[in-house]
Formats: C-alpha cells, sequence, structure tokens
C-alpha cells in the first residue's frame, strides 16, 4: 500500500535563475521524510514539484515506479497541507472536506461517510457547520488535514503546518501527525525549519542548502554523523561550537596551544588549519572527566530547570563556547570554570567544512 | 464610530456631542447643496406646466399636480413604459455581459500563463485611453454592413467579449488579492481552471463583481450616445431617448414632462444601488489562512 517516491536529478530553473541544481533522493514506502535547510533554500519549491503544482524543469520523479513529471497534480494521489491553511473562506468545514470528492464526482452518500469518518478521526465533528473565520488555529490547522485525508491519498505532504501556531499547541499537533502516521503508515513528506520537529517526528531528514541535499539520513545519524560542518550546525540545539585547531601530530590536535586527543588518525602536515566541533551537551565543567579543553569565564548563566546553558569565554584563544549542563548547577557568571569534553564525541572538520572521519 | 470618539484623547472627548453636532449641520448643509437639483426637479415635475417659468424659482409649488406624469408617460406614440422595459433589457443584458466577460479575461490575466500575457495586458489597458468617439465610427460601419443598425446587438453584444479595460483592470485587481495557495489547494484537490474561476474565485469576488455590475448597470442605463447612434425607431427607443423627445419633438418643449420623466428614471439606478450595495462588503477571501 505504502508508496515510493524517487528523485532522480530533478531540477527547478525560473529562467536563468537557479533554484534546484539536481537533487537525487529516495524516499522510501511508509516513511515520514522531514526536509529542513534554512529559509530559501527550495524546500517549498521541492515539495510543490512532488505535488505537482511546480513544473520540473529537469530530471524525473517517480512514484512507485513511474515517471509522472507530467502527470497532473490531482491524478498523482498526493494530498497536501498548506503554510498558511488555503482553508475555502466561503465554504463551511464540512464543504471545504467534500469540496475535492465532489470536484472526483463521488456519490453524495460517499462523501458524507468519508467527510464525518475525517471529522470523526480529527475531532472536528462538532465545527463541520461553521465557516474557517469562526475557527482557532488549532482548529483550522486541524480542517486542513482532515481535507488531506478524506481523499485517502497515497502520499500526504506538509509544508510548515505547525509554524504560526503557539508553542503549546506546536507540540501537541506534532504528536498528533505523528499519531497519525502511524496509524495510516502512508509515505509522508514534512518540511520545517524547526529542527526540533525534524528530530522528532521524522525516520529520514534530508537537510537541504541552497537547493542541494546535504545529508539524507536517521535523525540520530545526522546527529552522531554528521558530513559537514553545515549539517552538524544545523542539527542540535543549542547549535554545536565550533572552535579553530591545527594538527599536532598524528592522532592529536592543538587547540590554543594545548595539545586534544582526537581518538582518530589524523592526515595532513603538522599546523593544518582545522575545525572541532563539540555539542553544548559533550562539555562538563571542573570534575568531570575526559579531556580538558581549558579554563574558560563564565559570562552567562541560563537557568532552564531541567539544565543550565553557560556561555563561558576560554581564557585563552577567547572563543566563547556554550556549555549545557544537566540539572541546576550553582554556576554564576564571572565564575571561573575548566571545560572538558569526550574527544570521542567531538568532530572535525577540513577547511571546507568536510568532516574527517575514520 | 464609537471607538474612534474614544481613542482621540483631549478637545474631542470633552465636546464630544457639540463636535457631533457641527459635523452633522455640516454634512445636512453640504447634502442639500448636492440633491437641490433632484428637488427643484421634482417641484417642476409637480407644479403646473405655466408655472415653471413663470418668476418664482422656489422650491415649493403653489399647486401640486401628477398632470406631468400622465402627460409624460402616455404622451408619446409609444408609451413611456415601453421605454423603461427597453433599457431595462439592454442594461440587464449589457451588464450580465460586462460582469462576465471581464471577470473571465480578468482571471486569464491573473491566474493563468500565457505567452505574451504581459503585452496583451498593456495593449488591453492602452484601450482605455480610446475614447469612445474614435471607435465609434469603424463601430458603426461594421455593425452597418453586418445589417445590426436599430437593432440591441449593437448595444449588448460587444459587452460579451470584454471591451470595457476598466472593469478588467478592476478585477486582475482584485483577483491578485486572493491567496495563490487557495488555487493551489483546490488544484491538489482536482479543479481545472475553469472549476477555479466558478467555484473559487466568482464567490470571493463579490465585493469586485457587485462594483462592476453597479456601474456597468449605471452607465448602460444612462448611455445616449449609443442608442442614439444605432436606434432610430421609436418603438426601440431607450429611456433616454425618450426623453429627449420632449425637446425637440415639435419646438415646443414639454419641460415638466421632461423633469417628471427624468425623474422616474433615475428610480431603476436607485433600486439597483440599494440592492446590490450589500454585496460591497469588505472581502473574506483571507479569513481561511493563517494570522
Ligand atoms: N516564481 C519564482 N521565481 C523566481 N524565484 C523563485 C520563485 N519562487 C521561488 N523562488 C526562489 O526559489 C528559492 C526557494 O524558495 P522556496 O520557497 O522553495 O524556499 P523555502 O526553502 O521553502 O523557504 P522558507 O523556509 O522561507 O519557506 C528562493 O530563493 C526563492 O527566491
Ligand atoms: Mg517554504
Amino acid at each position: 500500500m505504502a508508496t515510493t517516491i524517487q528523485l532522480n536529478k530533478i531540477e527547478k530553473r525560473y529562467e536563468a535563475h537557479i533554484v534546484i541544481p539536481g537533487i537525487d533522493l529516495e524516499i522510501k514506502p511508509g516513511a515520514f521524510t522531514v526536509f529542513v535547510g534554512p529559509s530559501g533554500c527550495g524546500k517549498s519549491t521541492l515539495l510543490r514539484m512532488i505535488a505537482g503544482l511546480e513544473s520540473i524543469s529537469g530530471g524525473e520523479l517517480m512514484i512507485d515506479g513511474v515517471r509522472v513529471n507530467d502527470v497532473a497534480a490531482a491524478k498523482r494521489g498526493i494530498a497536501m497541507v498548506f503554510q498558511s491553511y488555503a482553508l475555502y473562506p466561503h465554504m463551511s468545514v464540512y464543504k471545504n472536506l467534500a469540496f475535492g470528492l465532489e470536484t472526483a464526482g463521488y456519490k453524495r452518500d460517499e462523501i458524507d461517510r468519508r467527510v464525518r469518518a475525517a471529522a470523526e478521526t480529527l475531532q472536528i465533528k462538532d465545527y463541520l457547520p461553521r465557516k474557517p473565520k469562526a475557527l482557532s488555529g488549532g482548529q483550522r490547522q486541524r480542517v486542513a488535514i482532515g481535507r488531506s485525508i478524506v481523499r485517502d491519498p497515497k502520499i500526504f505532504l506538509f509544508d510548515e503546518p505547525l509554524s504560526n501556531l503557539d508553542a503549546e499547541l506546536r507540540v501537541q499537533m506534532r504528536v498528533e501527525i505523528t499519531k497519525l502516521h502511524e496509524r495510516l503508515g502512508n509515505t509522508m513528506i514534512y518540511v520545517t525549519h524547526d529542527q526540533v520537529e525534524a528530530m522528532t517526528m521524522a525516520d529520514q531528514i534530508v537537510v537541504l542548502r541552497a537547493g542541494q541535499v546535504m545529508q539524507a539520513g536517521s535523525p540520530l545519524e545526522l546527529y552522531n554523523a554528521p558530513v559537514d560542518q553545515f549539517v552538524a550546525g544545523f542539527i542540535g540545539s543549542p547549535k554545536m561550537n565550533f572552535v579553530p585547531v591545527q594538527i599536532a601530530d598524528a592522532t592529536g590536535v592543538l587547540l590554543d596551544g594545548q595539545r586534544i586527543e582526537t581518538g582518530q588518525v589524523l592526515e595532513g602536515p603538522v599546523g593544518t588549519p582545522l575545525t572541532m566541533g563539540i555539542r553544548p551537551e559533550h562539555i562538563s565543567v571542573s570534575d568531570g572527566t575526559g579531556q580538558a579543553i581549558g579554563e574558560a569565564r563564565v559570562e552567562l548563566v541560563e537557568h532552564l530547570g531541567v539544565s543550565t546553558v553557560l556561555h563561558a569565554r576560554l581564557a585563552v584563544g577567547a572563543e566563547t563556547l556554550i556549555v549545557v549542563l544537566p540539572g541546576q548547577q550553582p554556576c554564576r557568571s564571572g565564575d571561573v570554570v575548566s571545560l572538558r569534553t569526550d574527544p570521542g564525541l567531538c568532530h572535525l572538520f577540513a577547511a571546507d567544512g568536510r568532516a574527517l572521519r575514520n | 464610530m464609537t471607538d474612534a470618539v474614544h481613542e482621540v484623547p483631549g478637545r474631542a472627548s470633552t465636546h464630544p456631542r457639540l463636535t457631533g453636532t457641527v459635523r452633522h449641520v455640516l454634512l445636512i448643509a453640504i447634502s442639500f447643496v448636492m440633491i437641490y437639483p433632484i428637488l427643484w426637479m421634482l417641484s417642476g415635475s409637480l407644479r403646473p406646466a405655466d408655472e415653471l417659468f413663470g418668476g418664482d424659482a422656489g422650491l415649493m409649488p403653489s399647486q401640486v399636480t401628477l398632470q406631468a406624469y400622465s402627460d409624460g408617460w402616455f404622451g408619446l406614440q409609444v408609451t413611456f413604459g415601453r421605454f423603461f422595459a427597453n433599457s431595462l433589457i439592454i442594461a440587464v443584458l449589457a451588464t450580465v455581459g460586462n460582469v462576465l466577460a471581464a471577470s473571465l479575461v480578468a482571471f486569464a490575466f491573473a491566474r493563468l500563463k500565457f505567452s505574451g500575457q504581459k503585452f496583451w495586458f498593456a495593449l488591453m489597458l492602452g484601450t482605455l485611453m480610446l475614447p469612445y468617439h474614435v471607435t465609434l465610427i469603424p463601430q458603426y460601419v461594421m455593425f452597418r454592413s453586418l445589417g445590426w443598425v436599430n437593432t440591441w446587438w449593437p448595444l449588448i453584444l460587444p459587452k460579451y467579449f470584454a471591451v470595457d479595460a476598466f472593469f478588467i483592470f478592476l478585477m486582475v485587481q482584485f483577483f491578485r488579492g486572493i491567496p495563490r495557495e487557495l488555487d493551489d489547494a483546490a488544484r491538489m484537490d482536482g479543479c481545472s481552471p475553469w472549476r477555479i474561476y466558478r467555484k473559487i474565485i466568482l464567490p470571493l469576488s463579490m465585493p469586485v463583481l457587485a462594483t462592476a455590475a453597479i456601474f456597468s448597470f449605471i452607465w448602460t442605463w444612462e448611455d445616449f450616445f449609443g442608442p442614439l447612434i444605432y436606434i432610430s425607431e421609436m418603438s426601440q427607443y431607450t429611456v433616454q431617448l425618450g426623453l429627449r423627445s420632449f425637446i425637440d419633438s415639435s419646438g415646443t418643449s414639454s419641460w415638466n414632462e421632461l423633469f417628471a420623466m427624468s425623474l422616474l428614471s433615475l428610480v431603476p439606478i436607485f433600486l439597483i444601488f440599494l440592492f446590490f450595495q450589500r454585496l460591497l462588503i469588505e472581502g473574506i477571501a483571507t479569513t481561511g489562512m493563517k494570522r
């Protein structure tokens, strides 16, 4: 039942302006795939090409092995939930759900059955006679999802559906969409620039930048083994710390004159500049074990309750590192702490941003 | 209105009564100046014919009579009722044509992609600058060779070919304000452009359609030149041509009959305005979106 989507060298040009220079990607049947990337990187464009709303300038789009480049949007078996719900304002919720089915020529009682079933699933039964303007943001969101499920599509596409909801509702809708995916088992693609959404919902995350796939993989793959500095900085919150280092010997680097054992074999002459990436949650203070990074002066403390975030400036070298400590720590700004990390969890990047790995 | 009064601090809120009164007196005075010609026409139509040019040009007639109305209505060899019916048929058909055709063309410009789109749009706007009178003669020649002179076709049929660039422009602007994601959603729902036009764009465009309908009706109703050129038989006359008959028919113009019928000719315009006005409410096109 679930559907495979295959992108072969998909391109998008607006006249001379190249938005997507060529993407190869396979989306496995039933997977929940999340496209993330900075604003303007082409996420919506890619999604709209898959939906059939935007023409494909080059390459092939295959759904279940069939080329669909020239198949009309409605014939691809795809439903889409839009960035701004795009409910038909002049129609009641019932009509909004029924409209696609009416267009497809379903019988009246079949339409009624499906609309009521969808309304039941999404708990919007009470709003069926209302117009969209009489609904709250969260209710509109549900109607928009309802409109997509009534047609029983093979593939669901979501374009930043939660971006305008408040924090609490986002978490709630996130869970509901995940549940919906588990129940229906359809192939779904979800666009967001919120990496928490990406990490929590995805089977597969595709990180895009300037119309290119930087890395595709499971959330933990991307977290543990980013292929380059961009992905490393994009996945994880707070962001990974990057500090300049130089190769000291076969397995060590120099950070502000201090040798740090990396646990991996380094190629290249001594003194080659590299970038070391250390996640904030992999740094500990003072009494911890592991490799010492150096003394640092605390400039700012954020008490989040569940964790404590320090902004600490290294005594030598003056880079600011962000440190996340578990629980509630008695740190104050102005304190001097000595930072340590587990070298096995650190990342090294070459000057071109590529990750070095054994 | 009341909100506005509360928001303004200081002077306005210390004497809200006074400013309100002053404003109303002013508005009433200006309205009176505006409406005076109509009142004078009304009074002219109600007084005896010989009193009309007799020195006293005040508003109050010395004696009220409906003579002018019955004389005017039945005075010509065809009753004025016939003219009203003619005008109504022409104006309604022309209005329907204008609204349908202009909205279709506007939809194409606002939503579809075709080659030379910008050029055609500019060309269409260019026709706004052509005065009516420039195209009149070639048009007349064309309709004569079609054998349509002395019929209503020249007054009605062109409207079904979206000749009025003004309405097209108005609608293009309005359609562009309707979120494109609605079209996208409709396309995902399987709609053809034709169905998007009918089911999404038109229902959301009531304000602009009503505006176009009102103006189209009023302009056609008030058109004197078109009927004058094309229609020569009295049984085909529109109201405006009928009114002219009072002036030059025999050299002795019946002014108070003219006033009476002129006044009646305004009634449909009032009615149209009242009827369509409630459609001129604020658009709802964006109420299904975020925000
Ligand atoms: N019609 C168009 N003509 C030219 N360029 C366009 C057009 N539509 C989009 N673009 C460009 O394509 C690029 C990708 O746009 P897209 O909307 O896909 O970004 P996005 O990743 O969805 O961004 P966001 O996170 O802000 O929604 C942008 O640089 C944009 O300027
Ligand atoms: Mg987008």
